[in-house]
């Protein structure tokens, strides 16, 4: 198979967004800022009690002020975290609806809870779910024959590593504006999923998907808080209903600490074993992990996949508290797990006295499962190895991890990543060409601020010969053609070979027409310089304006992402992330000073939003790394930093030269493009990089995230006590 | 949001009379960076919101014969780009410029930095009643409390927040409040209050008072003084620990030194103890370790917060050093 990234003219090459200008002007028309006519704004109570039994609701004082259109019950029997949903309102504005809130009248009986996840795994703890323990096993893995690795191993260590509980707090916070239309329910919705959406509200209001309509067009974020049917969606649909009114609820800062998801915590213990000469023999891991009344995430399948590695076991287990539910966090499970298994890999290295990096290369696998199962159809973490390790200075970092000495101490770190990213065979994109010239690009996905609409355009204007401001691009409806939802790396490798499809069909259909003009058989139409020409006669040319319109009605095309050969082969992205910090022993605080994110995701698309998702995502995994941790409270049952104050996130001052590197490995095996997702690749081993980078610096692994000062003193505190 | 009403008195005196006859619970407005943010919230709620605004005179930044004084509405922006300020009080210019966010101090101002109320995230959160909102108990003390006191708490575990008070104070502030009884005038030390004088507020203002200025006496011959904030993140973060330390320098010895630090007690925290230690011997890390220890033995961390006595060492220790340089 040829990989090599072929010659374009748009594809691969820096385009600016076709929508920036509205975007940073304030134009874009969030979901937050619908406003419809006769629109009433809706508010939900939700439960300050962790746990507790909803003994009655009483609605009539609310329904009582003026200004209150409707009030809806939506809790019965038991809540089973703070934050759960009570009661809903739609009133003319926000005060009014904010006051009515405050008269409605819960009567509850509050019952024993636990938050802390960590007293959660003791038999004593309250039970959150009835008549069911808090820890239960969720996933096992198992091959070859670990004792006997472990056996055959010249060096064994043992770590735990923690990694914290991460909001996703998107700038813009989720919301919904729903209308019905008779029987056909339209709702502007801040979400990843638009289609899904769509099902979920036709299954929950039981009324056909045919009559729902699901709108985004622009979206401040969601990093995986966004992917599913929400709650206070359904509760605008009904008050909506109920009132015959558009209902427009919007969630707050705090909301999205309670009751919208979060990285599930992680308590990682690995155990590897190596041969002198860094081969590994075995692999063992215990997970737990929390995800509040939700599960937690399985972070093992780094350590299954990615080293070779004959013996290897996995068991995991998921501890229930009365916290909301966990969700799908960018890359979920691959973080977390990235920084454990990438932090032993580390403290392996330097039992053994290696390279870290060359402990890594030893153990390279060509097959996935460590190795043992299909080989990857294209695997580029070597050049990422490689080209990172020029980039970052590989050669300057400590030899042996905390040699230096004063106050501040500098380190260079490494960690890799391995994800998904193939994208789902059956999506479905439109060109339709008009008879002005006009093209229109239309698909059911949607952009959820990483650069879709542009990279529409840019395939669609490659293929066709035409720019990309010369294209109008249609999605974010889940009436047009159906796209997955935007999770999972999974939209440019399922939206961009769809629109790729449906423009060479196109560019078919003009050829052909051209050929009618020209005189010539259609398979000697060549096109270039916004004209098609005959192959055998060059001289002879048709300027595109005149094909078109020889169209004489608009005509559309489908498109079709096709399927690839999964049972063959595997298909992964990859990325090496180095890092440099340096760490003041005395205050414990980490500075990153420069992070280098190498990466295989096949062909890329728009290089300028490529590396725009690079940098954000080596930003977001900093933040996690030295910052954010939601802290829970067991004396409130509540967080105590729901709030963009105390939940920190990196500033502009903390964020390092970044360089995003694309080794351009083209699959042509998985779609017409080769090219494969980066939405989260970039998120995965950002944090791990900087935490082994700490330990090159300090001599010892923080083994934590976020890395505050608190615990960076601790570990050295742990280092001077020799454990 | 509860309902609020709103008056803007035009001058100190119709301030002072309207603080006197209002019967109703009143907050003073300054920059409003933070009291609006209470408000919505819940937690802070108010009959009547004094905007302070346009009250003639309270901002500014006025030279005086022995020091300079600093009206309490002056931007914290304008403190941080003041010539004078950059020149004779180098502590105070560092301690402006290290506070909240460039947007934060173009709006906020020095007497509503010195009059804060406290982050304590027991306190931020509208459903906790807590000691100092007039329950029965501090959550922090056994609970969730990385960033809190580990001086001086009783009762309520806060730290007082502000950058400027700690420079100020070591620099020998004043302050004058006013009221309809005409002007007082206290060192900025004894302005702050512990919670077990009054668990509900942080400072002395009785009902009908307020901070009008503050007054920062004339550099000594060879003042040195400096301001180091340790912070988790780059910018717009309270202090974990900041300290204060000013002094006069002769032949490597403090002859004079003042120490106070933010970020480990419930105000602004005076280390008389570490002064006694620092005073009159010559400047050294041993030296600064053995002040710091002396000023620890009133420590009692929580269990969350014992880092902060490495950090008191870390940012003594470098303003000490910095000082004496």
């Amino acid at each position: 198979m040829n990989t090599k990234a072929p010659d374009y003219r748009l594809i691969g090459k820096p385009t600016r967004r076709i929508d920036g200008r509205e975007v940073v002007t304030g134009r874009a028309t969030y979901t937050q800022d619908i406003k419809l006519k006769d629109m009433l704004i809706g508010k939900i109570l939700r439960s300050p009690h962790a746990a507790a039994e909803v003994v009655s609701i009483d609605l009539a004082p609310a329904l009582a002020l003026p200004g209150v259109f409707a009030a809806l019950k939506l809790a019965e029997g038991k809540v089973r975290y703070a934050g759960q949903q009570v009661a809903a309102v739609a009133a003319v504005d926000e005060r009014t609806a904010e006051k009515a809130l405050s008269r409605i009248k819960v009567e509850y009986k509050t019952l024993p809870y636990v938050v802390d996840w960590e007293k959660a795994r003791d038999a004593s703890a309250p039970q959150v779910r009835d008549g069911k323990g808090n820890v239960e096993k969720f996933n096992e893995y198992s091959r070859g024959d670990v004792e006997k690795g472990f056996a055959e191993a010249d060096v064994v260590v043992e770590r735990t590593y923690r990694t914290a509980f991460e909001i996703h707090n998107p700038a813009e916070t989720h919301g919904s504006v729903a209308y019905w239309e008779g029987d056909h329910l339209v709702v502007y919705d801040s979400t990843q999923n638009i289609h899904g959406v769509r099902d979920g509200l036709a299954r929950t209001l039981k009324v056909p998907a045919a009559n729902v309509t699901v709108i985004k067009k622009y979206m401040g974020g969601g990093f995986g808080s966004k992917l599913g049917l929400n709650e206070h969606t359904v509760a605008a649909a009904n008050l909506a209903r109920e009132t015959r009114r558009p209902v427009k609820i919007l969630l707050s800062r705090r909301d999205n600490a309670v009751c919208v998801g979060y990285r599930p915590s992680s308590l990682q213990t690995y155990k590897v074993g190596a041969k002198k000469d860094g081969s590994l023999t075995a692999f063992s891991l215990v997970n737990y992990a929390s995800g509040g009344v939700g599960a937690g995430d399985e972070v093992s399948e780094p350590v299954v996949d990615i080293y070779k590695c004959p013996n290897c076991k996995v068991e995991e287990f998921t501890v229930f508290t009365n916290t909301g539910a966990s969700r799908a966090t960018r890359a979920p499970g691959h973080t977390q797990g990235a920084l454990g298994l990438e932090g032993v890999m580390d403290e392996l290295a330097a039992a053994l006295e290696m390279d870290p990096l060359e402990l890594r290369k030893k153990n390279y696998s060509t097959r996935n499962l460590g190795d043992t199962g299909l080989p990857y159809s294209t695997k580029g973490l070597d050049m990422c190895y490689e080209l990172g390790a020029k980039a970052i200075g590989w050669e300057r970092r400590n030899r042996k991890p905390g040699e230096g000495s004063g106050p501040v101490r500098r380190g260079i770190g490494v960690a890799t990543s391995i994800w998904f990213g193939a994208g789902v065979p059956g999506t479905l994109a439109d060109i339709v060409l008009y008879p002005d010239m006009s093209v229109e690009v239309v698909c059911g996905t949607q952009d959820l601020g990483t650069g879709t609409r542009t990279h529409m355009a840019v395939v669609a204007a490659e293929t066709l010969g035409l720019e990309p401001k010369d294209i109008t691009v249609k999605l974010g409806n889940s009436d047009y053609p159906w796209a997955p939802l935007s999770g999972g790396s999974l939209t440019t490798p399922s939206v961009a070979p769809a629109v790729r499809d449906a423009a060479l069909k196109a560019v078919d259909r003009l050829k052909a027409v051209a050929a009618a003009r020209l005189k010539v058989a259609a398979d000697d139409v060549a096109m270039g310089d916004r004209k098609f020409f005959a192959k055998s006669a060059p001289e002879k040319t048709v300027v595109f304006a005149d094909v078109y319109r020889d169209l004489r009605r608009e005509t559309p095309f489908h498109g079709e992402r096709t399927g690839y050969p999964g049972d063959a082969y595997a298909f992964n992205t990859f990325g090496a992330h180095f890092a440099e910090v340096d760490v003041n022993v005395e205050t414990g605080r980490i500075r990153v000073l420069k992070h280098v994110a190498a990466h295989d995701s096949g062909q890329i698309i728009n290089k300028l939003t490529a590396e725009s998702q690079v940098v954000g995502a080596v930003t977001q995994g900093l933040s996690a790394g030295l910052f954010e941790e939601r802290v829970m409270d067991d004396t409130t049952g509540n967080p105590v930093n729901p709030n963009l104050c105390d939940y920190k996130i990196a500033t502009s001052l903390d964020i390092p030269e970044i360089t995003p590197i694309f080794v351009d490995i083209v699959d042509t095996r998985l779609n017409n493009l080769g090219t494969k997702g980066l939405g989260e690749p970039p998120r995965i081993p950002s944090s791990a990089a900087i935490a082994n980078a700490v330990y090159n610096a300090i001599g010892v692994h923080v083994r934590e995230i976020p890395m505050t000062p608190q615990r960076v003193l601790a570990a050295l505190k742990r280092k001077e006590a020799g454990s | 949001m509860r309902e609020f009403k709103i008056a803007q008195p035009r001058t100190a005196d119709e301030l002072a009379a309207l603080l006197a006859e209002t019967k109703e619970p009143v907050a003073m407005m300054a920059g409003g960076t933070d009291l609006i943010d209470e408000l919505k919230s819940g937690v802070a709620t108010a009959g009547l919101v004094a905007d302070l605004q346009a009250v003639a005179g309270l901002a500014g930044i006025v030279p005086e014969k022995e020091g300079l004084r600093i009206g309490a509405m002056t931007k914290v922006v304008d403190l941080d780009e003041d010539a004078a300020v950059a020149r004779n009080y180098p502590s105070l210019r560092q301690a402006a410029r290290s506070l909240a966010t460039p947007q934060l101090r173009n709006v906020g101002t020095v007497g509503g930095n010195l009059c804060q109320r406290p982050r304590c995230w027991y306190y931020r959160d509208p459903q906790v009643v807590c000691r100092k909102k007039g329950g029965f108990n501090c959550y922090a003390f056994q609970g969730r409390n990385k960033y809190h006191a580990i001086f001086g708490g009783s009762g309520c575990f806060i730290v007082y927040p502000s950058d400027l008070a700690p420079a100020l104070i070591s620099l020998g502030a004043k302050a004058t409040i006013g009221s309809v009884k005409g002007d007082k005038v206290v060192p900025l030390e004894q302005f702050y209050a512990l919670p077990e004088i009054d668990g509900r507020r942080e400072n002395i203002l009785d009902k009908g008072q307020f901070l009008k200025s503050v007054w920062v006496p004339a550099p000594k011959a060879g003042q040195k003084a400096v301001y180091v904030k340790l912070k988790e993140r780059g910018t717009w973060d309270f202090a974990l620990v900041s300290a204060a330390v000013t002094g006069v320098v002769q032949g490597g010895v403090f002859a004079e030194i003042s120490v106070v630090m933010g970020g480990v007690a419930p105000i602004p925290w005076r280390l008389r103890k570490a002064e006694d230690v620092l005073r009159g011997k010559p400047v050294s890390e041993a030296l600064v370790r053995q002040a710091v220890d002396e000023a620890l033995k009133d420590a009692s961390p929580l269990r969350e917060n014992g880092y902060k006595a490495d950090l008191a060492f870390a940012a003594l220790k470098e303003a000490v050093l910095a000082a004496a340089a």
